[in-house]
């Protein structure tokens, strides 16, 4: 396509919010996305790097061909649906979630941060467009006909079994669909998305996208076998009798709580639990859901991630005072900026420099305050590059009738303690060569297995590389044994 | 995924049996294990315990007490034909299985369903095993099962009186299997003991046992969400240390147990429980109205 050489315009295209005050009384989604025009206006900010150049493809870790659909969208600009159309089978070569990632990823320190118009001004909003994309096909049903063209004309390639739908598993299983293989989708809980199911909410990620999301897999031939927990319902070596490779996606769902006294006392949640009851079991529409969940006036998140500004969020959309407490200070915290601007637009407060050290219950058994510990940062910085944190020997108690401790996961030990011959890191990550094959031949491993907590996008980037991995193994093993 | 109910029949007041088709979990159960269910499109997931099951016929069968909004929801509402819609499993760890030698087996209320399983493989492993049912008359179970499976197998029943509620007949419970444990251990000598009620109930029956320092293995009951260790909602602190009952138990050492704590959890929700109980007993009522 000949351009004329584009001329930069600074500042990106806004998206619009839902109100603060409107948000706050439900779990609706807050961000509302670009429409056609915004979204081209904003696409026709890019300066289409060449694409093997392209620094934010190589910022994206499944590396989106960007300029690639982003000038889909500007090419066609008097075709709306034609636009989309194009834009889409662009993204959906590389990546088959983009009304997830869209939303979820933190562009900010991948896509976006390379963006070459970050450095004269607004990166492009790499995020929202793709997410534009995905939504818009969606709601004008272009999808089928791409999905049709996906769908691989030989199948019968070789029979692989995924552990665990997060979105490593999701990833892997659609790109082995693509290219011809029979997928299986081995899942423990009642539905699949992993953490985009049961941890992220409903306002940052609806669930009935992520459902429609996933049942395109299902159109490309995965089938997802739910309620089963592989280790228990079925070992890996039964898998590796059925199947020619399985990769292992189990992510890092174990709660780490905080070994200090009181950790059992009543409404003290794990930020798991917690968001397990709102997302997953919809407690927030408690007694039309089942599902109870107890949250009272005064909040406390302990930890600073993305999860606690999920966990933060939620518990004030159920009425309560919220206040997140993190041992290190503003400057150090893990969440996406654009979480953490949400949540102090919505009223969480922060306290910084806070560790705790005790639950303080009441005769009820229930918790009624927390004591911290003040801490203060030295110059040196640990591993992470983060500042390191001393104890001042003050201490200062805050009251709170609910604590959600979101102070880490680690990975599920189920499958590693039943498989004995798969090696594990003492962390509980799986251990994995460059192709990421565990210690036993033909079973693939990604996401936070490998990784320990890292992001859904990162997990999405194993699944693909595992992906190809398993086609070269399979591919290996049969010209062996012919 | 059907999970189609093949049979369902209420064996006494408030205890409705199922027998569901689950090849899945069929196949690989073993005693001590327990299965996670999910009835209902806007439904909680409830732990329940498979009594007894056929690998190749792919079924289990399980027993609930209706206690509360979803078993009674299911007690009213589903019927053979039916479908569960989700049934995930086996899950936990299998009970010890091992010659221990003479064994008293004791189950309170809807407690002895999951002794059957277990009490049933011990005596097959060669043990002696005896079972204590202490239950209200009217919820008498699986007596015959019982007398077929293990050695000697004695209900300690009490009749239910006017006005009681769960306070007073909990309270009966305990009085009576205190009284019936002392004197069965202070007859005969036993080598081990396992215990499943409700958690007051077994912290009562373990200082009894404690007198006699007999080993005690303990099924526990706390509260369960996803039931695969990835919440932290089961946690009990057994020997010190924070435990999660799903995936390090449902058995304990009776002895390294924080029974008050256990016990203080169980009720975490019962207002929400109750508000959710009364709701749907309001929207039978009103149901029952237009009718």
């Amino acid at each position: 396509m000949v351009r004329k050489r584009p001329k930069l315009i600074k500042e990106r295209v806004p998206t619009p919010e839902r109100p603060v005050e409107e948000r706050v009384k439900s779990f609706v989604e807050v961000n509302l996305g670009y429409d056609f025009a915004s979204a081209v206006k904003e696409a026709e900010r890019c300066l289409q790097c060449p694409v093997e150049y392209a620094p934010c493809i190589k910022g994206c870790p499944v590396h989106i061909n960007i300029p690639g659909f982003i000038g889909k969208l500007v090419e066609h600009r008097d075709d709306p649906n034609k636009a989309v159309k194009e834009a889409l089978r662009v993204i959906w070569g590389d990546n088959t979630l983009p009304a997830v990632t869209g939303r979820v990823c933190p562009q900010e320190e991948q896509c976006e941060m390379n963006c070459v118009m970050g450095k004269v001004g607004d990166p492009i909003n790499i995020g929202k467009l793709e997410r534009f994309v995905a939504d818009y096909a969606r709601k004008h049903s272009i999808e089928d006909e791409l999905l049709a063209e996906m769908r691989p004309s030989v199948c019968g390639k070789g029979k692989v079994a995924v552990v665990g739908a997060g979105p490593a598993g999701l990833t892997c299983a659609g790109e082995l669909a693509k290219l011809g293989y029979d997928v299986t989708i081995y899942e423990a809980l009642h539905k699949p998305g992993g953490v985009l199911i049961y941890g992220i909410p409903e306002f940052r990620l609806p669930k009935e996208i992520l459902d429609k999301e996933i049942a395109k897999l299902r159109e490309l031939g995965v089938e997802i076998k739910l309620d089963h927990v592989v280790g228990k319902t079925v070992t890996l070596e039964e898998l590796l009798e059925e199947y020619d490779a399985v990769f292992i996606g189990t992510g890092a769902g174990t709660p780490k709580l905080l070994n200090i006294p009181g950790i059992l006392l009543d409404r003290i949640y794990s930020a798991n639990e917690f968001l397990t009851r709102v997302n997953l079991m919809k407690a927030y529409k408690f007694p039309e859901y089942d599902e109870p969940i107890a949250v009272g006036k005064k909040t406390i998140v302990i930890g600073a991630g993305n999860t606690a500004m999920d966990a933060a969020r939620s518990a004030l959309r159920l009425g309560s005072e919220v206040t997140i407490a993190y041992r290190r200070g503003r400057e150090d915290m893990t969440a996406r900026i654009e979480e953490i601007q949400h949540a102090e637009e919505e009223g969480v407060k922060f306290e910084f420099f806070l560790n705790p050290v005790e639950f303080i219950g009441d005769e009820n058994g229930r918790v009624k305050a927390v004591k911290f510990e003040k801490m203060k940062p030295l110059e040196e910085r640990d591993k992470k590059g983060k500042r390191k944190i001393v104890g001042t020997g003050e201490y200062v108690t805050l009251e709170a009738d609910t604590v959600i401790i979101a102070i880490g996961l680690e990975p599920n030990r189920i499958i590693s303690e039943e498989a004995t011959g798969l090696k594990v890191n003492p962390d509980g990550t799986l251990v994995v060569d460059e192709n990421l094959m565990t210690s036993i031949p033909g079973v693939f491993a990604g996401g936070d297995a490998i990784r320990g907590e890292a992001t859904v996008i990162l997990a999405m980037g194993d699944g693909k590389r595992a992906a190809k991995a398993i086609c070269d193994y399979i591919e290996k093993k049969r010209k062996a044994n012919a | 995924m059907p999970y189609k109910i093949l049979d369902k029949k209420e064996l006494a007041m408030n205890e409705v049996w199922y027998k569901i088709h689950a090849p899945h979990v069929a196949k690989k159960v073993q005693p001590g294990q327990f299965v996670i269910v999910r009835a209902f499109p806007n439904g909680e997931r409830i732990p329940l315990t498979p009594v007894t099951w056929d690998r190749d016929e792919g079924w289990i069968t399980l027993i609930t007490f209706v206690r509360g909004k979803t078993t009674m929801r299911m007690a009213n509402e589903l019927k053979p034909g039916d479908e569960l819609l989700n049934v995930a499993g086996p899950l936990g760890n299998p009970a010890p299985m091992k010659k221990f030698g003479k064994i008293l087996a004791i189950g309170m209320i809807t407690g002895i369903v999951e002794v059957f399983p277990i009490a049933k493989a011990w005596q097959e492993a060669g043990n002696e095993v005896t079972t204590l049912h202490v239950s209200p008359n009217p919820m008498v179970i699986l007596k015959e099962e019982f007398e077929n499976a293990v050695s000697r197998h004695i209900v300690e029943g009490f009749d239910l009186q006017p006005g009681w509620g769960m306070n007073e007949i909990a309270q009966e419970l305990v009085k009576r299997a205190v009284a019936k444990v002392k004197e069965l251990l202070e007859n005969e000598h036993f080598d081990m003991i396992l215990t499943v009620g409700p958690a007051g109930g077994q912290k009562a029956v373990f200082n009894v046992v404690k007198e006699f320092g007999i080993p005690m293995h303990a099924d526990l009951h706390p509260i369960m969400v996803d039931a695969t260790g990835m919440c932290g909602a089961c946690r009990v602190t057994v020997g010190g240390e924070v435990k999660f009952a799903c995936i390090d138990g449902p058995g304990f050492d009776a002895y390294k147990v924080d029974w008050d704590e256990l016990i203080h959890r169980s009720g975490f929700y019962a207002p929400m429980e109750r508000l959710a109980l009364e709701t749907y007993l309001k929207q039978l009522q009103a149901q029952g109205g237009e009718q």
